[in-house]
């Protein structure tokens, strides 16, 4: 019977991915004519921004990736060990839980011409009695995304490169590299990366596919002219003439990171060819005191450039009049976080579909690992990472798709179903290091004594599983709250969430009204990860204190 | 006045009209299944469970007639039958100024019609249109997603001729007769609105300054262009962004040799000869704009938080009062003021329409006529909460409602009154070429 409850499970988290798929590739090749008239791909390719999008997709797409990792793995090299290496980690789970559009609206109060970087310069340092004209944000280029994803994903890469160090003996290969006479830098190449890389590879590639296919942070931080790719196929599926070649772009999309999963392992492939034979050279190295500062600067600079974005966010939501070049506003107000009543109910359905995401999925995962435990049904964990490794735009043009054919797009469980399928991959693969690790000796020990199943799993294991139940759920919530692009394509512009809110806002609404509106969609996450960390400080279960593992595979909002 | 005589022939056969009044909603509103319900309840058996059943799914197919039969009833029964209603508004929700004025909408209508007002906020309204023709085409036509919605130009166009629009609905609302008679209210961008949309607000193209920095802004296409040559600084959204369509439409009225030709379908029209002209100053403008002509603004709402970052100098607006209202709000300094082009510029009218597969029809048509009564038009006029002109004919009101109306202070920071000069909108079929060519042109 509970055998069954497994495979419901994963029945229907299955569906969804599979109705995505067949959602997109059906009108892709003209099998939905009446919703997806035409020829999609000749459309597509015909159409003069098409290529101009892809490239400045790939652009921003793989040099933010390389950015982030060759970020991480200099911080990881000068940061790890030395005290700058505590405060990083612990400024890196508030600022994953941040949501991305929270972050990209922040980084443009910080970094515009009349920013406040600009206006504590101003005009003291630079003589601007106005806004220089040498730089506009967003830019043309793309480089103000590719700024706002670096400073989201190295965390995220960060993060989860620290849990596996820790499942790795750093310090004894760096004494043993240090007793042969290698520098620093050559015994974490030589010794540690080999190691290392394997087991970040996942994650490296989830952040891949999502700089490759980002819709929400390149609507406030891309170009417009052209845009982002992704942004460029969300214009043509609002427009039924175009699902057809929307779809088809979806598709290209999807295959196209699959590529980019390619290029990454034949990289890899001949780095680790080159580095072998490097290895045999003998050569121990010399210190690396400029570069080492260089990367202690830049992770100093890219923490403080995400938190200091965060306190703009906070300082233009109570700000009345705040001119250029003043350093701080002139006139301040809290009208706007007092009169605002679409503030009031946008948070109001965040929060359900949080609620309700995180009972879900947290629910989901337990039935599923309890099954997996009790009734031996086998590893599936490749299958939860699915949805993070197909672009969102993929799935979601055939959820939509799929939607609007059998008429159920708009309700409030169909937003939820989708927000659960993007929440449940974190929360089983967080639980799951619990599970497997958790003595079952505990278990046996009570089932001694006379508990039967329920009562173990309630009064035993249940509760020596809450640190990590709190830690899921806390990213369960962030995940639901930083929903842009489900909540909009199958919410029929029915569910107002702070998310969909703050990206449809942006540019047009007042900017006081924004900065409300992303100060809120941060403090939810943030509340319940303080709730969280709060829970594990508190439980008395020393046992499975905040385990490193249980951060791996932590929190992204995608 | 065609159109008014019509309007008051219709409404003296509705109110004398000797149909009973319906209090239940559209459902019920049928003699057959006020049978099966009575049968129900006589009986009480199982078998009424198969009767109910029966019941819907016969009444199901009515209720179309019964819409339709909504044009032709008394007001008494549209108000009684949307009682308890959801309406669903697709409207811009990119100011919040206009989202707090739709709230106070939906406040009242609530309190004195029963009827709820989703405020469903869109960044573009074509995009509804377009689910609108999916929706047609895969036979949804009825219970869909939208009630209302906000709409002009090549929207109302682009509804227009695909029959997506139910109606015409507008010249039975009672408050229809208070409508100002001008050729903007009768055609929208030259397409005849015959009673499919109804008119809710005024708009023109005008233009911000800051009196602190430029006091003397320029005051014609060529004017400008000399004004940012010179180091002046000036952007206009990307069309199709709605205010930079408008722009390149006035630059487009002002600079082509044949102005007669914008007035009819651009089909009919040597699209090349008459827009030759403006490439030719676009090639000019745009490598002194804000951005280069490579980065745009995303909205002319943007236009005027970046003149309040002083990063340029002149910002739009399709509102002659938006700068009092910003003023007010703290999202301007003082010293701005508003001004046009002297040979005048683009205005128009902008209307709310009822889609053909509307769910709650009958809220909609009290939502839309509450929009048009003197107390809704008179708050949307004072820019402390929005600031867009009427549409109401003040002359027809009484003295009272116009007093609501003469109290309303603009401030010196408004389009200063008497001086709107308005050019004509091109004909619908223009906006979509002009930004077609935009975007050959400048799309990267």
């Amino acid at each position: 019977m509970g055998r069954y409850f497994g495979y419901l499970i994963l029945g229907l988290f299955s569906l969804p991915l599979v109705a995505g798929l067949a959602g997109t590739l059906l009108p892709a090749l003209g099998g939905m004519p009446e919703l997806a008239p035409g020829n999609g791909l000749s459309i597509l390719l015909l159409d003069p921004r098409f290529l101009p999008a892809l490239m400045l997709t790939l652009k921003t797409g793989l040099v933010a990736t390389i950015l982030v990792l060759l970020l991480t793995l200099a911080i990881l090299v000068s940061v790890h060990g030395t005290r700058l290496w505590r405060w990083v980690l612990g400024m890196l789970p508030p600022l994953l839980s941040v949501p991305h559009a929270a972050i990209a609206v922040g980084l443009v109060f910080l970094i515009a011409p009349s920013g406040w970087l600009v206006r504590l310069l101003s005009p003291a340092f630079t003589g601007w009695q106005r806004p220089p004209l040498d730089w506009v944000i967003p830019d043309a280029g793309g480089w103000s995304l590719i700024l706002g994803l670096v400073i989201k994903e190295t965390p995220f890469l960060l993060l989860a490169a620290s849990a596996q160090l820790a499942t790795l003996n750093v310090d004894a290969a760096l004494r043993i590299g240090r007793t042969l006479g290698y520098a620093p830098a050559r015994c974490w190449s030589r010794l540690i990366l080999p190691l290392l890389y394997p087991r970040i590879r996942l994650t490296l590639f989830i952040i891949l596919a999502f700089n490759l296919s980002v819709v929400d942070m390149a609507l406030l931080l891309g170009p417009g002219n052209p845009p982002t790719f992704s942004v460029f196929l969300m214009s043509l599926v609002n427009d039924p003439g175009s699902r057809a070649a929307a779809s088809a772009g979806a598709l290209l999309l999807g295959i196209g990171v699959g590529f980019a999963f390619v290029l990454v392992i034949v990289l890899e492939k001949l780095i680790s060819a080159v580095a072998g034979y490097r290895r045999q050279s003998g050569h121990r190295g010399r210190g690396f005191g400029f570069w080492r500062t260089l990367a202690c600067f830049s992770a100093v600079l890219l923490l403080g450039l995400g938190f200091v974005s965060l306190l703009m966010l906070a300082l233009w939501s109570v700000a009345r009049r705040w001119r250029f070049p003043n350093a701080l506003p002139t006139e301040w107000t809290q009208r706007h976080w007092l009169n605002h009543a679409s503030l009031y109910e946008a948070s109001l359905s965040t929060l359900s579909f949080a609620l309700a995401t995180v009972l879900l999925s947290v629910l989901a995962a337990v039935c599923w690992l309890e099954c997996e435990r009790k009734h031996g049904l086998p590893n599936v964990d490749w299958l939860w990472y699915v949805p993070l490794l197909i672009p969102q735009i993929t799935l979601l043009f055939g959820w939509q798709a799929a939607a609007l054919y059998f008429s159920f797009d708009g309700s409030w469980l169909t937003v939820v179903f989708a927000h659960w399928v993007y929440a449940v991959p974190y929360v089983v693969l967080i639980l799951a290091v619990a599970w497997r690790e958790l003595d079952p000796a505990w278990n046996h020990a009570a089932a001694v004594l006379g508990a039967g199943y329920w009562r173990r799993l309630w009064q035993v294991r249940l509760p020596m599983l809450m640190v990590p139940l709190s830690q899921a759920a806390a990213v369960a919530l962030a995940v639901s709250v930083a929903q842009y692009l489900p909540t909009l394509l199958l919410g029929a512009g029915r569910h107002q969430t702070l998310a969909i809110e703050l990206v449809t806002s942006f540019g047009g609404v007042d900017r006081r009204v924004i900065a409300v509106l992303a100060v809120m969609q941060s403090a939810l996450p943030l509340l319940a990860f303080s709730l969280a960390l709060f829970f594990s400080n508190r439980s008395s279960f020393g046992v499975m204190k905040s385990s490193r593992q249980h951060l791996a595979t932590r929190e992204r909002a995608l | 006045m065609k159109l008014q005589l019509h309007a008051a022939t219709t409404s003296t056969n509705v109110w004398h009209s000797d149909k009973p009044d319906c209090d239940a909603p559209v459902e019920k509103c049928c003699k057959r299944s006020k049978a099966h319900a009575s049968a129900f309840a006589a009986s009480l058996s199982a078998f009424a469970t198969l009767c109910l059943l029966l019941a819907v799914s016969a009444v199901l197919p009515r209720q179309a007639q019964a819409n339709d039969q909504l044009l032709e009833q008394d007001w008494k029964a549209v108000v009684d039958e949307a009682q308890g209603q959801t309406v669903y508004f697709n409207a811009w929700g990119g100011s919040d100024r206009i989202n707090q004025y739709l709230q106070w909408v939906a406040k009242h209508v609530e309190s004195d019609f029963g009827v709820t007002l989703e405020h469903v906020k869109i960044g573009d309204i074509a995009e509804v249109v377009g689910q609108l023709e999916a929706a047609k085409s895969v036979g949804r036509t009825s219970d869909g997603n939208v009630d209302l919605m906000w709409i002009n130009g090549e929207n109302f166009a682009r509804m227009k001729q695909q029959k997506l629009i139910w109606g015409p609905f507008a010249e039975v609302l009672p408050n229809a007769a208070l409508i100002v008679d001008s050729p903007s209210v009768k055609f929208d961008f030259s397409v005849a609105v015959e009673g499919l949309e109804l008119p809710w607000g005024g708009a023109q193209l005008v233009f911000i300054h800051d009196m602190a920095v430029t006091p003397e802004p320029p005051r014609s296409a060529m004017a400008l262009l000399k004004f940012v040559q010179d180091g002046g600084r000036f952007a206009y959204p990307a069309p199709p962004a709605f205010h930079g369509t408008t722009m390149i439409k006035q630059f487009l009225s002002e600079l082509t040799p044949d102005p007669a030709a914008l007035a009819v379908a651009v089909e009919k029209a040597d699209f090349d000869s008459v827009t030759a002209p403006l490439w030719d100053y676009l090639d000019q403008l745009h490598p002194a704009l804000w951005g280069k002509g490579k980065t745009w603004p995303a909205s002319g709402e943007q236009t005027r938080q970046l003149l309040d970052d002083a990063e340029i100098d002149i910002a739009l607006s399709f509102n002659p009062n938006e700068a009092s209202a910003a003023v007010k709000g703290g999202q301007l300094p003082e010293s701005v003021r508003t001004y046009i082009f002297d040979k005048g510029t683009i205005g128009n009218t902008h209307f709310v329409s009822i889609p053909f597969n509307a769910k709650a029809k009958a809220g909609a048509m009290v939502v839309a006529n509450f929009l048009a009564s003197p107390k809704a038009q008179a708050r949307k006029a004072d820019p402390e909460f929005w600031g867009d002109p009427t549409v109401l004919a003040l002359d027809r009101l009484s003295d009272a409602q116009q007093a609501d109306f003469q109290s309303v202070d603009l401030g010196p920071w408004a389009l200063p009154l008497g001086t709107a000069n308005t050019l004509p909108e091109p004909h619908a079929s223009w906006a979509t070429a002009l930004e077609q060519a935009w975007l050959e042109r400048y799309g990267n």
